[in-house]
Formats: C-alpha cells, structure tokens, sequence
C-alpha cells in the first residue's frame, strides 16, 4: 500500500531492512491508527490495546525479514496484533472486559442527537464484547476493519467458509441485542 | 438467536446487490451495516499513540541470545489445556480401572467370615520362625514368618476363619516360645501357656 507522496510498503521494508531503522516510523504512522481501532474493539480497552499494539510493531520490526510478501505487510501486521490480542484475551477473561475504559463517547450534554449515537456506540460495543473472541475477531475485521473474506482468512490462518460462518452469526446475535433493545 | 436471512448476508458481503432484496430484507441490512458503521469511526478522543515507545524499544540494540533465553526462563506463562470431553471421560475410565487393580492387588482376598491375624515376635538370633496353633492343627513348618529386613522381628500376616485361636511360636524348628504381646494368654494342658488371637471378620 503506498499513500500518495509516501513510498510504498515493499519499499519501506526494503529501507528498514536495509539498516534504516528509523523508516519502521512509516509504518507505525501508517498503520498505528487501525490497528489501534482494532485492537481496542477486540480487547475493549484502549490501555490494553496500545499495549497489544506496541508489542506488534516490535515484533514485526525484529521479525520483518520474515515478512516474505512485503505488499501485504498489512495482512501481516493485522495478524501479528491478532495474536497478540488472543493472547491478551487468554489472559483474562471476556468477562472482565472493561467496559468503563472503552473509547470515550461523545457528551451526552452536547445534543439529543449525540446522546442516541452515543447510547447506540455503547450498546453495539456490549454487544460485541459478549461474542466470542473468534466471532469478535471474525466481525471487527470485516465490518470495523473492511478486510475481504480473503485478507481475513490470511489474517487468522482460519477457512473462508469458517469466517463466513463466524461473521454470520456475530450478526445474528448483534441483531438480537438491538432488536431487544428497539 | 436470530436466525437471519440467507440474502441479508450476501448482500452484506458484497455478493448480492441490496436491490436484489425485498424492502424488509434491505432494513434489515441497513440496520446492520449502521450497527457496524459506529464501530468502524475512528475512535474519539486522543490517540494512544504508540510510535515514541515502539521507536525508543526498537532503537536499542536488541538482548543478547543468552539474555532472551534468560528472559524466556523467567517469564510467567500461562498453559493451557485443550481436552475433548471424550478423551477426559476415557482416561477417567482408565484411571478408575487401574486405580480398582492397584487396590484390589494389595492385600489378600477376603471372604466375609474370613479376617486377618498379624503375628510378629522378635527372635534375633532365629534362624527360623513358625507359629502353630489351633488353626493349623499344631503343625509346625505350615506357616512361616519372615525377617525381611534381618532385624530379628518376625513377621506373618494371615488370613484365617474369624474365631479364637491358641498359638505359639517355633523358633529354629524346636523351641516352642509363647507370644507375650499376644492379646491373652491361657495355660494348655501341658503346662505350657498359649497365646490366644482373635481374628475378627474383616469389614467389607
């Protein structure tokens, strides 16, 4: 992926494993904010979340001469924080996700309009955090994420028919809670 | 759970148009996606940016292999265990199986009139330790004891039939001595004093 004035990832990681350590900033600063996004919507914690995200980088940065398609160094990093979060979430459990250190949503005082979004944003988020990590996984890559059924099954090592499954229902038990909550 | 319409899903993963759908169908779809849509904003408020840590951790020089082994040793993990229900339920079964075997290995088999009488006597210069009595009929050489770890205690575990037996010890295959912590002691018609033992059922 190249952004216009920005080199492209296969030579960003040609730079960095060139010696030029200082061009792993690239891709921080390229990718930092989704996989931020990701991780917080897996983990339920922005805390816990830039944690997961750190640890990425510094493993993609030691390991990125295993990277054997730098033009998907996307997919890559998307699975290195996917295992990362899986590890975070073994460690404790899903019930514990705190909810209370979910993203910010905006103040209610500010509009009636807000404050539906907001209860919306807050309700879909406890919906989320009551599917399993797998369907959770499957769900935020696809809809949060917007990575193909084919860049997921690269992500998490699992089938497409297997994903395809695991989003469907995430979507069954989404609906539920908003329809109970209609 | 709700189960959702085959075509909301296709449409939702790009491979039927929304058009193709009845208007209830495509509610539904635009429910969904909207749902997911909150989640997909980039999140408000400041960005925990990682990028000075991941740049300041990467710039030093990374640990020798010796301190990463180190640290590996030192680290907790966590393990964890994956086991198929089936698999836990037959190893119980074989456990159970071997743990009845190991019991019911351990002692004799008893009957339900049938206990066990223990005889023990301390004869450090024996050669050879019998016990006779009124349940073997006075034989001597029928019953012998042991001193397994030659430190002059003899020793004879023995099931008989529950009842109240005379007894004596022979030691060396000639002199015939008394148990003196038998639980009583009752003269015989020779003159000599026996030893009684009880044998009690054993509890089953």
């Amino acid at each position: 992926m190249g952004v216009r004035g920005s080199p492209p990832d296969a030579e960003v990681v040609a730079l960095v494993l060139a010696g030029n350590t200082e061009a792993f900033g690239i891709v921080i600063r390229r990718y930092e904010a989704g996989l931020l996004r990701f991780a917080t919507r897996m983990l339920g914690s922005r805390d816990a979340a830039a944690d997961a995200v750190a640890e990425s980088f510094v493993r993609a940065y030691r390991h990125l001469a295993s990277c054997r398609e730098p033009t998907r160094l996307r997919t890559w990093l998307y699975r290195i924080v996917t295992n990362r979060c899986k590890s975070h979430l073994v460690r404790r459990s899903v019930a514990d996700v705190p909810l209370d250190d979910a993203p910010p949503v905006a103040d209610p005082s500010d509009n009636e309009a807000a404050l539906e979004r907001a209860d919306q944003v807050q309700l879909v988020e406890r919906a989320l955090a009551g599917l399993s990590p797998d369907k959770r996984e499957a769900f935020v890559l696809k809809h949060v994420e917007g990575l193909s059924y084919e860049e997921m099954a690269a992500v998490t090592g699992e089938r497409i028919p297997t994903l395809k499954m695991r989003v469907h229902r995430a979507r069954e038990a989404l609906l539920k809670v908003l329809e109970d909550h209609a | 759970m709700i189960v959702i319409d085959p075509r909301i899903h296709q449409v939702l993963d790009g491979e039927l148009g929304s058009d193709a759908v009845p208007a209830e169908l495509r509610l539904t779809v635009a429910r969904l996606a909207a749902a997911a849509q909150l989640l997909a904003v980039p999140l408000p408020g400041p960005l925990p940016s990682v990028e000075t840590r991941v740049m300041a951790e990467i710039r030093r020089p990374a640990p020798s292999r010796a301190r990463r082994l180190m640290r590996w040793f030192v680290t907790p993990r966590a393990i964890i265990f994956r086991v198929r229900p089936a698999w836990s339920l037959a190893f119980a079964v074989v456990a159970a199986a071997l743990t009845l075997f190991t019991v019911g290995d351990q002692g004799p088999e008893l009957a339900e009139h049938e206990g066990i009488a223990q005889f023990v006597g301390r004869f450090p210069e024996a050669q050879s330790v019998h016990v006779v009595g009124t349940f073997n009929d006075w034989r001597p050489g029928s019953i012998a004891l042991e001193d397994q770890d030659h430190d002059g205690v003899w020793r004879a575990t023995v099931v008989l039939p529950a009842g109240t037996y005379e007894y004596m010890f022979v030691v060396d295959g000639e002199r015939w001595v008394p148990d003196h912590l038998a639980e009583r002691l009752v003269a015989d018609d020779f003159g000599r004093e026996n030893s009684i033992v009880i044998v009690r059922p054993a509890r089953r």
